[in-house]
């Protein structure tokens, strides 16, 4: 298995709150990493740094022979085009319809003029069409995307970011906030598709027992460190009770408040002045 | 809901307060309610004997200006909106990163948002003389303000993860703009565009009656010339003409999604 995505010693702070306390990783292509924790715990944080949506305050990111932590401008936005990413609450662009929506995945591949007047490509447009084929969402392609189902819109998510043709595919929390049978749905796709292409995918749950389903590797965040690393039966019950239980009396947790939990950490991150657009 | 005694107190105070200042008011301007109600059958009838009925027969030769006062409202919305578009993605932190930037840019605006339409007419016509260019300019500047504030407010509306999306496509800022942003932001865009149509509509009529072009020197004119009964056509032409601007606009807003 190639590695193709090392982190090393990655740390965050917010203020004087850690969120990552050195966290060091390596990611190979096909495995199927699951990262469990209770909220707070940095998988957010942790999965945004990889893509520097937040920036590290220290520490590396090796992707594809390339040090992510310090490209910059447009050499950024060609690295992340080949970062997949979905999101909890999809973001799709819903006054866009369903296609449109799964070709943003080529903006980053396009010229700005180019895409200016949608003028993808016809071996695009069939990708396009064929992803949401295989999808089952092939009906819905006119459709506007603010008028599907949470399910469809999650599938549509990854249609997008397959359509990115990425070797790499971040998922934070794809399925909170779905029904259990869309989340069924949903995770059967991303790990099919994510499989088939020999995408190394990485996403956050907080659900134990769809982590061991579909995990070919779980790895156990609590307060900002790495407590598990290994195989799906390797993560007991006893395991997943010490990494949830205590979160609340934890000290540091505690000391940061509630506003920094994993859900709203990015949007502040985001927020800040020059934090949004400073690679552009 | 019963209220405590200190708030109950509270309110006492306030509505003295409030009843203080009313009859101060009009105290200072030495005006007696019983004049004003005393002066409505006097004005009705004056109203009625010299208004009435509107004639009709000039009407004609006032429709240049009238269009003149449409075309106003139509091309000032037109150019304050695209104006204030750009103001307000300067303004709104969802499309402006650059604080300084953005602080600069809303102080502006709140600056051109507090002076009327019909200040900016005055001061326009004051320096560029009597003209139709200067009414453009005040419908422009005074409708600027207040659009880029509402644009920016509704572009930070937007949830954050919609950029976040096509960033993290390795989508550049324009591309972010242009096929994340400006979809979402739309609806709201033509809503407030409409609302300050309205507002034209309107102003553009007054405008006239300070030489800044349009059909309201005609008012002011006939009222001068104590030809009431053609002024009075002419308001009722201009009242129709609102009223239909709201109607339209209002079917526009439903059909909108």
């Amino acid at each position: 298995m190639e590695t193709i995505l090392s982190v090393r010693a990655l740390r965050k702070s917010y203020g004087a709150f850690e969120a990552l306390r050195g966290v060091s990783l390596d990611f190979h292509s096909g495995e199927f990493v699951v990262v469990v924790g209770p909220s707070g715990a940095g998988k957010s944080t942790l999965i945004r740094c990889i893509n520097r949506m937040i920036d590290p305050s220290s520490g590396g990111i090796e992707f594809d022979g390339v040090r992510l932590e310090r490209a910059r401008g447009a050499e950024l936005r060609k690295r992340r085009a080949k970062i997949g990413m979905i999101f909890q609450h999809y973001n799709l662009i819903g006054r866009t319809n369903v296609i449109k929506n799964v070709l943003h995945g080529r903006l980053g591949h396009m010229p700005f003029i180019k895409s200016l007047f949608g003028l993808y490509s016809m071996a695009d447009r069939l990708r396009a069409v064929a992803l949401l084929e295989e999808i089952g969402l092939l009906e819905q392609k006119y459709k506007r995307a603010d008028e599907l189902s949470g399910g469809q819109m999650q599938r549509v998510g990854i249609c997008r970011a397959l359509m990115q043709e990425p070797r790499l595919l971040l998922a934070d929390e794809p399925i909170a906030s779905l029904d259990p049978r869309s989340a069924e749905t949903v995770m059967n796709h991303l790990k099919r598709m994510t499989e088939q292409r020999g995408i190394c995918c990485i996403v956050n749950l907080h659900q134990v027992d769809f982590a061991r389903r579909y995990a070919s590797r779980i790895i156990g965040v609590k307060s900002g460190a790495v407590v598990f690393d290994g195989k799906p039966e390797e993560f007991t019950a006893d395991m997943a009770r010490a990494i949830y239980e205590g979160g609340e009396a934890d000290p540091l947790r505690g000391a940061a408040g509630d506003s920094v939990s994993d859900g709203t950490d990015y949007i502040e991150a985001a927020a800040t002045p020059g934090g949004e657009y400073a690679a552009v | 809901m019963r209220l405590s005694d200190k708030s109950r107190v509270k309110n006492a105070a306030a509505a003295l307060g409030l009843i203080a200042v009313i009859v101060a008011a009009f105290t200072y301007l030495k005006v007696n309610p019983r004049d004003i109600l005393l002066a409505v059958p006097r004005f009705a009838g004056f109203f009625v004997r010299n208004f009435l009925p509107p004639d009709f027969s000039s009407l004609a030769s006032y429709i240049p200006l009238i269009a003149e006062t449409i075309f106003f409202a139509l091309a000032g919305t037109c150019v304050s909106s695209l104006l204030a578009l750009v103001f307000g993605f300067l303004i709104s932190e969802r499309t402006n990163s650059i604080a300084p930037l953005r602080h600069t840019a809303r102080v502006v605006a709140s600056v051109f948002r507090n002076i009327p339409v019909m200040v900016w007419a005055a001061l326009l016509v004051y320096i560029f003389g009597i003209g139709s260019l200067v009414g453009l300019c005040a419908l422009v500047l005074g409708t600027l303000g207040l659009l880029a504030r509402s644009y920016a407010e509704s572009a930070d509306g937007i949830p954050a993860g919609k950029a976040e999306a096509l960033r993290a496509c390795g989508a550049s800022y324009p591309q972010i703009l242009f096929h994340g942003l400006l979809p979402e932001f739309i609806p709201s865009w033509v809503n407030w565009t409409l609302f300050s149509l309205e507002i034209n509509i309107r102003a553009s009529v007054i405008l006239g009656m300070v030489g800044a072009g349009g059909i309201g020197i005609m008012v002011q004119t006939n009222l001068r010339l104590f030809k009431y009964a053609e002024a009075m056509s002419l308001i009722i032409v201009l009242t129709a003409m609102i009223l239909l601007t709201e109607l339209a606009v209002n079917q526009i807003r439903r059909r909108l999604k």
